[in-house]
């Protein structure tokens, strides 16, 4: 009999408590939005598994020697995964269409007032009872509207790894519905005719600029921002891997197998940061709900950002190009681009709309350095 | 609630000195793609618009003396593609 009840306690079922029960569920759901409804699936498959394996009870993943703990403390607590993964998006990231156009960069400016207007959010939440953010916890939180998973996993482990699990689900959650957030928000900011407006072809670029560029704003976040350098330093040399043409290799290995391996560790350790204490409490839904706030004040100050340039401008461009500052590579430059030929069939926005695109990814890793030098 | 309204300056404090420098930064990252990546542009241009404009220097080199090469290439191959389908020696065209 001894041995039956000793048999029955080892048992999961024996052990489960309730708040596991509600991850798992939290897990499954990851795993339903990632499978049927293609919800950033890279990321979000492994982060909805890592929830479900940490809350199993006395498997111990996120323990000390558990596995989870240490993917965590060796990957995303070091900072070094998200810096891994930022170096595979700058060997994936052609700034041609920036450099065509460099005026784009003030929308990627732009956008970031999503970011540091969600500041005053997470601040006034406070005055709500249970939840108490300090600054370090809402810089962490605001980086959500930059709309980059990368820089929002490194600020959040670098400034509140207590948040890190709802800011990670919030930042890709809300990546994931750019298509659903964005449109409504573009067409209330603008008009059917901002909407048809055709831009300029862009002129091509030469290789030589190519190569240069990442080395350029490298020295300048040497020079003003070295906070931002773990970040712009691995995205630029991505970036320089991918234009020199001399080490195809290193090129195709940081953007494929490297990046891929790392995603799937990334996405775990995040995962094992999904337990019910740190997750189930009203702190998450304030963040989730801040996460929207952001990116919609993102997308709009891109917007308006554009549309004062299309009046200061002797070059025309579409309003809705500002909307692509929030970063959210590609996903944000398509969208702009679908509603614009929704007002206009002819009108191809797509490599208009990269410019503000990776100008927003540069704009956000600049934001990430700032909130980094004076709140950390 | 003073503890708040001091969190409120700080983040206010943040916000504007944050956006400040972003569009600073940024700001002068258009000038650095105006002066200096433009200039590189002109000096080192790509190979492939070296060989367009060889192909557009040895244009014009040749509409000088009167027949574009293009008109000539496509003269030859349209007579090449008749021969070819008439199966007819070249001085029966010669003569004609």
């Amino acid at each position: 009999m001894d041995s039956l009840n000793k048999l029955w306690l080892s048992t999961g079922l024996a052990n489960f408590e309730s708040g596991q029960v509600i991850m798992m569920i939290v897990g499954c759901l990851l795993l339903y939005l990632a499978i049927a409804r293609n919800f950033e699936p890279l990321l979000l498959l492994p982060m909805g598994f890592g929830a479900i394996l940490t809350n199993i009870p006395l498997a111990g993943f996120s323990e000390v020697g558990g596995l989870l703990h240490f993917i965590y403390y060796a990957g995303i607590d070091t900072g070094i995964f998200p810096l891994i993964i930022f170096m595979g998006v700058g060997a994936m990231t052609d700034f041609g269409a920036l450099i065509a156009n460099p005026k784009t960069l003030l929308l990627g400016a732009a956008a970031q007032f999503g970011i540091f207007a969600t500041l005053f959010g997470a601040i006034a939440l406070n005055a709500i009872p249970g939840i108490e953010f300090t600054l370090k916890d809402a810089s962490a939180i605001a980086i959500i509207g930059g709309a980059d998973g990368p820089t929002a996993i490194f600020l959040a482990s670098k400034l509140a790894p207590e948040l890190l699990g709802a800011i990670a689900v919030a930042a890709y959650s809300y990546m994931a519905l750019v298509p659903i957030i964005q449109p409504p928000i573009m067409r209330a900011l603008t008009t059917e005719d901002e909407r048809k407006i055709e831009m300029a072809q862009l002129r091509p670029v030469t290789k030589i600029e190519k190569i240069v560029f990442p080395l350029g704003v490298l020295m300048m976040t040497i020079f003003f921002l070295p906070s931002a350098t773990p970040l712009v330093g691995m995205f630029c040399l991505g970036n320089l891997m991918r234009e020199c043409g001399v080490v195809d290799r290193l090129s195709s290995t940081a953007q494929n197998e490297l990046i891929n391996i790392t995603t799937i560790f990334l996405g775990l350790g995040v995962g094992s940061k999904l337990s019910a204490e740190a997750f189930l409490n009203i702190e998450t839904l304030g963040i989730l709900g801040l996460g929207a706030v952001a990116f919609s004040i993102g997308t709009a100050s891109g917007v308006l950002m554009a549309k004062l340039m299309n009046k200061l401008s002797s070059t025309p461009i579409n309003p809705l190009i500002g909307a692509a500052g929030v970063s959210a590579v590609p996903m944000a430059a398509r969208v702009a681009n679908k509603v614009g030929l929704e007002a206009n069939p002819h009108n191809f926005l797509l490599m208009h709309a990269m410019g503000p695109n990776v100008a927003g990814v540069l704009g956000s890793a600049v934001a990430a350095g700032i909130l980094l030098a004076l709140v950390g | 609630m003073e503890h708040l309204n001091q969190l409120f300056v700080e983040a206010g404090t943040l916000m504007f000195a944050g956006m400040v420098f972003v569009f600073t930064f940024l700001g002068l990252m258009i000038v650095f793609i105006n002066v200096v990546l433009k200039r590189l542009a002109i000096k080192f241009p790509d190979a492939v618009i070296q060989t367009r404009s060889a192909r557009t220097n040895q244009k014009t080199k040749q509409n000088v003396d009167g027949v574009s090469p293009n008109v000539v290439a496509a003269i030859t191959s349209a007579v090449t593609q008749y021969r070819k389908q008439h199966n007819q020696p070249s001085s029966t065209h010669k003569t004609k």
